[in-house]
């Protein structure tokens, strides 16, 4: 029985040469000998010694997680989370991060919203686009902590922000296409991610884009249960959700998703703004004002008479609007980002939608992922991304602030 | 000047005669080889052979070579002579017609290095094969050999022309190879094809030879084995690996290949049912984006779903899968190790 010595006397304690296969054997060993009488030979009933008492079955299972995983340097610190870089114990070449969730006043008997989704949703999600959660264990003092995939690339907005990197229109229909089916996945799963933009995409070390940051996320809901308007950041928040509403399906998403690749075709942001209030003026100036006629029910929405019951109509911006503003997406991406940004969600693409519009198929060829550009923020700028709580732009005060949700009572 | 002459004459005369026992046989042919080229004592490398100006006179004075015959002048002989089109060497002796684009100053001071040296990347350029190449070493060898005999063949100009075919076959057999699409003007095996001027090639390239070559080309796309059994290719190397021409890559699948398509029932447009009719005409539902459809759609494949799943199955695909590629299967890898359900994700929390 030489393995009995890994099950340590004090839970907080690792143990001394923590190897995968050590643990596994003392674990079982430990639960067949719960399991027995006291009469068991010497050798098998020195595991339910003191030791073994001291630690129930959930801590063991949860140490064994644990010591799978060696915390490195940290990469970011923020007032939601840390940020480690870390590796497995037994490879160290396979890196992870671990975003170890700090224990937040407001949720101080539990874990928190957001941590609680992103376990939730990412350990569902299984795809090539979406960050792989590896595991999740909890530490002495009891924060969580998450162990992602670690993506050294950067982000998508550090991407376009670098005027260092330059790319070709090849290049951002392969990065969208990464971007749609992520989400595209997402909603097939009925999650609806609800905080897309270029700082919750991270890029992989082979250049694959990984959605990010589950936070905000949730399933689709059940008709007869009101869900927060208050999601996704600011400039990539659809006007519906501006106008109050409380019922929406998967088409916030791609909204976002639209925002985000027109950010990548400009290197700006696409419809930037201060406050909530302006973010609707900003979209009318490109879209017009929403009316009965093109957005059935409109009008029944909580926040339409504040913003539209006595303001002048505008028009739309023409197509050589968007033509000139965003050169590099070609006609079809036009049609395409066009159609993705609807005003009325029902006649939006549904991200299944998006994914069969002719633009993937025709000419440019995206991108093969070796080949394309960016050396991006690295390490620092994952460690950043992970830190931030979900809904929250960069720059600004509110950065430190707690988030609150409207459950939108009337 | 008349004071370096002689020193340079006599230093490496001096010198063969220190180490000429000791040299290896080899190299003291070949620095003899190379020491032939210092000409006499009266002629220098300062003074150009043709306009007999020295660099005494005149210091700026640049001497050319053309690779075609390797007689050195000086710059302003070349534009004097050759400006005004191609003209023969006016060196005795040599008749070969030069051309003013193709002289260049010399990169090595001995023009038998320079000339031997232009060669080598001439035929490596054609015969650019490597070891990976090649089925096994004495093959590649065997090679490399060839290549060797065929250098040298041109360095002593010994078979010259016969070896020029050669390669100018093999060339062409490997760019057909290269590229099995592409139009190559046929290679004529006789030797009058210099004598061709260029303008007669021009036309033929315009004219019907293409069209025909083409369309042989698409008859036969296979021409490599075609080219080994009838064709003469040059050289015929034994063990060389057959090229594999990349496959045509499939058009974009904008999913990726995933598909999550409902196998064992099909969604119906809608279904009657009182208490969710009431939410499709209701404007706070439908302006908002809430889609009745995904609703339908989630409850039927939250119930039935999980139809023909076998968890067995599941449990073994994936232990295979994780002990089929770690790196992938990280997550898989670690359940499996752990007992396969005891610890899985799922059951963290």
């Amino acid at each position: 029985m030489g393995a009995s010595p890994a099950v340590s006397p004090r839970p907080g304690l690792p143990p001394a040469k923590p190897s995968a296969n050590a643990s596994i054997k003392a674990k079982t060993l430990a639960i067949l000998n719960n399991s027995r009488a006291i009469g068991a030979p010497d050798g098998l009933s020195r595991a339910t010694s003191p030791g073994g008492d001291a630690q129930d079955l959930a801590e063991q299972m949860n140490d064994d997680v644990r010591n799978q995983f060696v915390a490195g340097t940290k990469l970011g610190e923020g007032t939601y989370a840390v940020v480690y870089r870390g590796h497995f114990r037994e490879d160290p070449t396979k890196l992870v991060a671990i975003k170890k969730m700090k224990l937040n006043v407001e949720y101080r008997d539990g874990i928190t919203m957001d941590s609680y989704r992103e376990m939730k949703y990412l350990q569902e999600l299984s795809h090539p686009n979406i960050i792989s959660l590896f595991a999740v264990f909890t530490s002495k003092d009891q924060n969580i902590s998450l162990v992602l995939e670690h993506l050294p690339k950067g982000d998508l907005e550090g991407l376009w922000k670098d005027s260092k990197i330059s790319y070709t229109r090849e290049d951002i229909k392969a990065w969208s296409a990464m971007l749609c089916q992520a989400v595209w996945f997402c909603h097939e799963n009925y999650i609806l991610h609800r905080d897309i933009k270029g700082n919750n995409v991270l890029i992989a070390a082979d250049n694959t884009l990984k959605l990010a940051d589950f936070g905000l996320a949730r399933s689709f809901s059940e008709p007869g249960r009101n869900m927060t308007c208050n999601v996704i950041t600011r400039f990539y928040r659809p006007p519906e959700l501006l106008l109050g509403a409380m019922h929406y399906g998967g088409c916030v998403d791609v909204w976002s998703t639209a925002c985000v690749i027109a950010e990548l075709a400009t290197r700006n942001f696409f419809l930037p703004s201060e406050t909530d209030l302006q973010q609707l003026t900003v979209i009318t100036d490109l879209f017009g004002s929403p009316t009965e006629a093109d957005w059935p029910g409109v009008s029944s929405l909580r926040h339409w008479e504040v913003n539209f019951k006595s303001a002048p109509p505008k028009r739309p911006q023409p197509l050589s609007h968007w033509k000139q503003r965003l050169p590099l997406m070609g006609e079809d991406g036009i049609d395409l980002l066009r159609a993705m940004m609807a005003m009325d969600p029902s006649k939006r693409l549904s991200a299944r939608e998006t994914l069969k519009h002719p633009y993937w198929t025709n000419m440019p060829r995206p991108t093969k992922k070796e080949n394309l550009p960016g050396m991006g923020g690295g390490e620092q700028k994952m460690g950043e991304d992970l830190k931030r709580p979900g809904g929250q732009i960069d720059s600004g005060r509110t950065d430190k602030v707690a988030r609150k949700l409207d459950f939108g009572g009337k | 000047m008349s004071k370096a002459t002689p020193r340079a004459s006599n230093a490496p005369k001096q010198r063969l005669a220190e180490d000429g026992g000791a040299s290896f046989p080899l190299s003291s042919s070949l620095r003899k080889l190379s020491l032939q080229q210092q000409q006499s004592a009266d002629s220098p490398s300062d003074i150009c052979n043709v306009c007999k100006s020295s660099r005494y006179l005149n210091p700026n004075m640049r001497f050319l070579v053309n690779p075609e015959c390797y007689h050195k002048m000086c710059e302003s002989c070349v534009d004097r002579i050759f400006s005004h089109g191609p003209a023969p060497c006016p060196i005795a002796g040599c008749k070969r017609t030069l051309r003013k684009v193709k002289f260049r100053s010399q990169t090595f001071e001995d023009l038998k290095v320079e000339r031997e040296v232009d060669i080598r990347r001439r035929v490596a350029k054609v015969m650019n094969k490597q070891e990976s190449d090649f089925e096994n070493l004495l093959d590649y060898n065997n090679y490399l050999e060839t290549v060797e005999e065929m250098t040298w063949n041109l360095i002593l100009e010994i078979d010259v022309p016969e070896t020029n075919r050669k390669l100018k076959l093999f060339e062409a057999a490997q760019k057909a190879e290269l590229n099995p699409n592409a139009t190559f003007r046929p290679i004529d095996d006789q030797p009058n094809t210099s004598t061709l001027s260029d303008t007669s090639h021009v036309v033929l390239k315009k004219g019907g030879t293409q069209r025909k070559a083409l369309a042989t080309s698409f008859g036969d796309p296979f021409g490599g084995d075609d080219m080994a059994g009838g064709k003469d290719t040059g050289f015929v190397f034994k063990g060389l690996k057959k090229r594999e021409a990349p496959k045509p890559e499939s058009p974009f699948d904008p999913f990726d290949g995933w598909s999550v398509d409902a196998e064992h029932y099909n969604l119906q447009d809608n279904y009657d049912h009182q208490w969710i009719q009431n939410f499709k005409t209701d404007p706070e539902y439908y302006a908002g984006g809430w889609i009745q459809k995904d609703y339908w759609n989630r409850m039927m494949m939250e119930a039935l779903g999980g139809m023909a799943i076998f968890i067995e199955d599941e449990i073994v695909a994936r232990e295979n899968a994780a002990s089929g590629d770690a790196g992938v299967g990280t997550e898989n890898a670690a359940g499996a190790a752990l007992g396969g359900k005891d610890v899985d994700m799922m059951d963290v929390f």
